[in-house]
């Protein structure tokens, strides 16, 4: 609320004016008068006898106190004016003031004291200052989303606080929509087709100037049309920078030996000069390794090292080089650890296959569930299947109608096929029932050994036979550290899968153990049983690989590769104010979240798991720990060649017009209101002086 | 409200010195008694003053033997006759001589028993009065046995007899039907004016002094601001604001009064005396009566 009446008003001018004629009459109307006694009035009669002839003019030359007070007034009445010299007056009497907040605006140009974002508020501040009583102005912050901090208004005190309370992020550049903020009601849409003669738009348009305070770094805007906005690019900064940004950072567990990770690097020179430097690793706040690098100015480099570890770990990589833009300077990363998987095993019952899953290592990452085949025909598996809750599924000899959201591991079974008509696979062995009845006495043996009716899905290439193992994909992670070639395996098929599949293990009748990519998932199938039932319904061993060391291997390879125990890549990195989602184990009820060794904030988990993660507006390693234990983790790192690309632009695209850059210094108005509330003090101070000297 | 006491009008060391002075009189008066003083009648006095004829009837006792040795022819020796002086003091008990610290009245009290005192002692007849409501006695004395009950009388003297000073002076005047000196103290503060009551004054064929009595107070007062000036003689009230320029036209205007009656004094042989409240009256009687001859 504006207290100060506006001065175009003549009634204003009128009650001013009537100021000092009242000063003056009650000056003389005063009554309160000292009285004093003395001697005779005979001289004194004498002497006001002269002074009356012109007694008026006598006590408004010679009164000291009347004069300072008309005077204090009359300076009052001119700061109430409001003196200035070389005030800019906008056309339009309304501004929009779109402020970039995005990271790039922190950074501070050679020969300043005070960042890019800082410079502006102080440029917005002058130009709030420099307001007449009727200009309305409005405050519209952006960086990767718009925020309109004050509509429009005409009180400069709240534009001066809504502007203080704005504080700069390390967020990325998008204009549009502060843009669009601003156009509404400068360019009022109308309530239907423009093409209606009889349409009328919804408003009057309120034409308005647009003030961009910004260094430039955000795409180019093609689809807004300015309308009725008068744009001005204020540019910050200087052409001429001094920017050296990591662009990327990333580790890599070498698959063939996990302890062995890899960080790589990306450095960019965004400055206008070479630089000569070193890049700083550091892993869980302690020095690792350090490289020596030199960037033209405008190129990139890339770096990597190679450390040694097989827990988790915090990486960053730091550039021991001061320039103008410090945010990105640093980037984090880190290790993931090993996860805790959940793992259904749905089986008529294998023993080889519960005690590997339950061994001293096993169930240190995982916690199995075992199921008869017949739970696949509940909802509850329905649901599970579809939520993909289970990070494994093992189908032991049975196989679903549909598959599941999820990596899953077939024994002695094949994977349905992918299409919409899915037919139920039927167990290899019929003794076991996972399967209906119907599809069961129809297809008492494999339905697919003929190839099925979809080629793309997996099939048997053979009848039942022994098998001799010949070949052992090494390489893959599943199959490291195994030996297998000792194995004797009775009776067995040969297996083939949708095109991308792997194979593992092959034999003489083809391959027995395939691996199968599928939508994002993982589909492995062993050609093989571990356990076959005779006729009577007991179990017989098909192989001796229970016996063999490499099966808890094995299984413990599945568990850290397939059920995703083990992740070869480092933590994902996100932006600074991305939401981050993250789904945990079912069994985290209240993880914290702590960024680089801050205070760990409690969060809550939905009932499926899911976490949302707003506050991430800090670089640096972000961990959810459950009970003092990692349980998942990632990082926030600028990233971005636009935000780190700090020269300032002059000239900027907004639709079909080019806006080029003022000076960005705004004709300052002058203010002289203080001086001549000072003044009036000093004169009040004086009046009061000289009153108190002549009543002493 | 009595301001004086006896003993603070004059003090021992003063009475002293007054003792050794004398009144002058620029005019030689006829006494009622003898005295100390040249009278115009020729007497009996060891002054000579001429040689007569001498006449028939004339006393033998005069005739001067030696000049008729030698002349043979008789004349009379005649002597200088000394008579009494009459001296009279009038001092203005206006309520406008309570003013001023001492008062002026308070000044003119000691001013009108120090001159008293002299007269007294030079058995001149001394007769020191106020000016007040007509009716009024005050007692004629000679000799300086006297000198108790003038200051008895002074003493009984108070302010608040607001009368004119022509009024006090014609009263004055009815009452006294002798010739001498007669001195006036006063602050001529009269809105109907001073000049009648001196006039009547100088036809009465008196040697005339007029001491004229202001504080410090009335001829630079200490007064600032608006205020409202009242007269404590008739109530008159002045609303004035009072600043610099208001003061020096004030002050203009004392000097300028001054300077009036000192005029006025002059062109009629009166005797004008200033005196202010804050010198000493030892030293007005003893430096500046004597320098202007009214005591020597």
């Amino acid at each position: 609320m504006n207290l100060i009446p506006s001065f175009a008003n003549p009634l204003a001018w009128g009650l001013l004016g009537l100021i000092p004629v009242g000063i003056v009459l009650l000056y003389f109307l005063k009554l309160k008068r000292e009285s004093v006694e003395v001697p005779s009035t005979y001289l004194w009669s004498k002497t006001i006898e002269d002074l009356h002839v012109n007694s008026l003019l006598q006590r408004l030359r010679r009164n000291l106190l009347l004069l300072l007070q008309l005077l204090a007034v009359a300076v009052a009445i001119i700061a109430l004016l409001r003196p200035g010299m070389q005030g800019e007056t906008t056309g339009q009497g309304r501004t929009v003031f779109l402020l970039d907040t995005s990271a790039s605006m922190q950074a501070i140009d050679d020969g300043e004291t005070v960042n890019r974002f800082e410079k502006s508020k102080q440029l917005i501040l002058a130009h709030i200052d420099s307001m007449s009583d009727t200009d309305a102005a409005m405050l519209i912050t952006f960086s990767d989303r718009p925020e309109t901090v004050q509509s429009f208004t005409t009180d400069r005190a709240r534009l001066r606080n809504s502007l203080k309370r704005i504080e700069v992020t390390n967020h990325t550049t998008d204009i549009l929509g502060a843009l669009k903020a601003a156009d509404g009601l400068a360019n009022p849409r109308r309530s239907s087709d423009i093409a209606d003669v009889n349409d009328i738009q919804v408003a009057d348009a309120r034409p308005a100037d647009l003030l961009i305070y910004s260094d430039g770094g955000f795409q180019t805007v093609t689809e807004f049309s300015l309308g009725n906005l008068k744009p001005e690019f204020i540019s910050m900064g200087s052409p001429i920078v001094n920017n050296l940004a990591i662009t990327a950072f990333s580790t890599e567990r070498n698959t063939e030996q996990p302890t062995e990770v890899q960080a790589f690097a990306t450095i960019s020179n965004f400055g206008s000069q070479d630089v000569a430097t070193t890049a700083t690793l550091s892993m869980n706040g302690e020095f690792m390794d350090a490289e020596a690098i030199e960037i033209e100015a405008g190129d990139q480099t890339g770096l990597s090292f190679t450390i040694e570890t097989d827990e988790a770990a915090s990486l960053s990589i730091t550039l021991d080089h001061k320039d103008d833009l410090e945010i990105d300077n640093t980037a984090y990363t880190g290790l993931s650890p090993l996860r805790n998987v959940t793992v259904l095993v749905v089986t008529a019952g294998n023993t080889p296959l519960s005690v590997g899953l339950q061994t001293e290592k096993t169930t240190k990452i995982c916690s199995p569930t075992f199921v008869t085949p017949s739970y696949l025909q509940t909802d509850e598996y329905a649901l599970r299947a579809s939520s993909g809750s289970d990070d494994l599924i093992i189908y032991d000899g049975c196989a679903p109608t549909v598959m599941p959201a999820t990596n899953t591991f077939f024994i002695a079974a094949l994977p349905p096929a992918p299409s919409s008509t899915l037919r139920e696979i039927a167990p290899a062995d019929a003794s076991v029932e996972p399967v209906t009845e119907k599809e069961s006495a129809t297809t008492p043996t494999s339905p697919a050994i003929d190839g099925g009716n979809d080629i793309r899905g997996w099939k048997w290439s053979t009848e039942e036979s022994s098998v001799n193992l010949v070949d052992i994909e090494r390489m893959h992670p599943l199959m490291r550290y195994l030996e297998l070639f000792s194995l004797l395996i009775f009776s067995g098929r040969g297996i083939e899968g949708p095109p991308g599949t792997v194979e593992l293990v092959g034999a003489d009748i083809g391959s027995v153990l395939s691996i199968a990519p599928r939508d994002g998932f993982q589909d492995l199938v062993l050609g093989f049983d571990i356990i076959s039932w005779d006729e009577e319904g007991n179990p017989q061993t098909n192989t001796n690989w229970y016996a063999e060391r490499s099966w808890p291997v094995f299984l413990f390879n599945v568990l850290r590769h397939l059920a995703g125990a083990a992740n070869a890549s480092g933590a994902p990195s996100y932006r600074p104010g991305e939401t981050v989602r993250l789904r945990l184990e079912n069994s985290v009820n209240a993880p914290q979240v702590s960024c680089n060794d801050g205070p760990p904030k409690t969060v809550t988990p939905s009932p499926s798991g899911v976490i949302e993660i707003v506050d991430t507006e800090i670089p640096g390693n972000y961990l959810i720990e459950n009970n003092s234990q990692l349980t998942d983790r990632f990082a926030v790192n600028l990233f971005s060649s636009r935000e780190s690309s700090i020269a300032a632009v002059k000239e900027i695209d907004i639709g079909y017009e080019s806006v080029t850059s003022t000076t960005g210094g705004v004709d300052q108005r002058i203010e002289y209101w203080r001086w001549a509330l000072i003044t009036m003090l000093g004169l009040i101070a004086a009046e009061w002086w000289v009153y108190s000297r002549r009543v002493a | 409200m009595k301001t004086t006491r006896t003993d603070q009008l004059l003090s021992p060391a003063l009475l002293a010195k007054l003792e050794r002075m004398e009144l002058v009189s620029r005019k030689v008066f006829r006494g009622r008694m003898k005295g100390e003083r040249k009278s115009k009648r020729k007497g009996q006095s060891v002054e000579f003053h001429d040689f007569r004829h001498y006449a028939p009837g004339d006393d033998l006792r005069l005739i001067d033997w030696n000049l008729y040795a030698r002349l043979d022819q008789l004349f009379l020796k005649l002597f200088q006759e000394e008579e009494d002086l009459h001296f009279y003091a009038m001092i203005d008990a206006s309520e406008s001589m309570n003013f001023g610290n001492p008062t002026k009245l308070q000044v003119a009290k000691q001013l009108a028993a120090a001159l008293g005192y002299v007269g007294l002692c030079r058995a001149d007849r001394v007769s020191v009065q106020a000016l007040g409501p007509p009716g009024r006695h005050a007692p004629v004395l000679r000799g300086r046995a006297s000198l108790w009950k003038m200051l008895n009388y002074l003493d009984e003297i108070d302010s608040g007899h607001n009368v004119s000073l022509y009024d006090g002076v014609k009263d004055f005047s009815n009452r006294n039907s002798g010739t001498g000196v007669a001195v006036l103290i006063s602050d001529l503060m009269d809105k109907n004016g001073y000049e009648t009551a001196l006039r009547m004054l100088i036809g009465r064929q008196m040697d005339v002094f007029v001491m004229h009595v202001l504080s410090p107070e009335e001829i630079d007062p200490p007064l600032r601001g608006d205020r409202r000036l009242i007269d404590i003689e008739d109530g008159d009230a002045a609303e004035v604001t009072i600043n610099t320029y208001v003061l020096q036209k004030y002050q203009e205007t004392v000097k300028s009064f001054i300077g009036s009656v000192k005029t006025f004094c002059a062109k009629r042989s009166i005797v004008y005396l200033p005196v202010r409240t804050e010198t000493p009256v030892e030293t007005i009687v003893t430096k500046y009566l004597r320098e202007r001859g009214v005591v020597r």
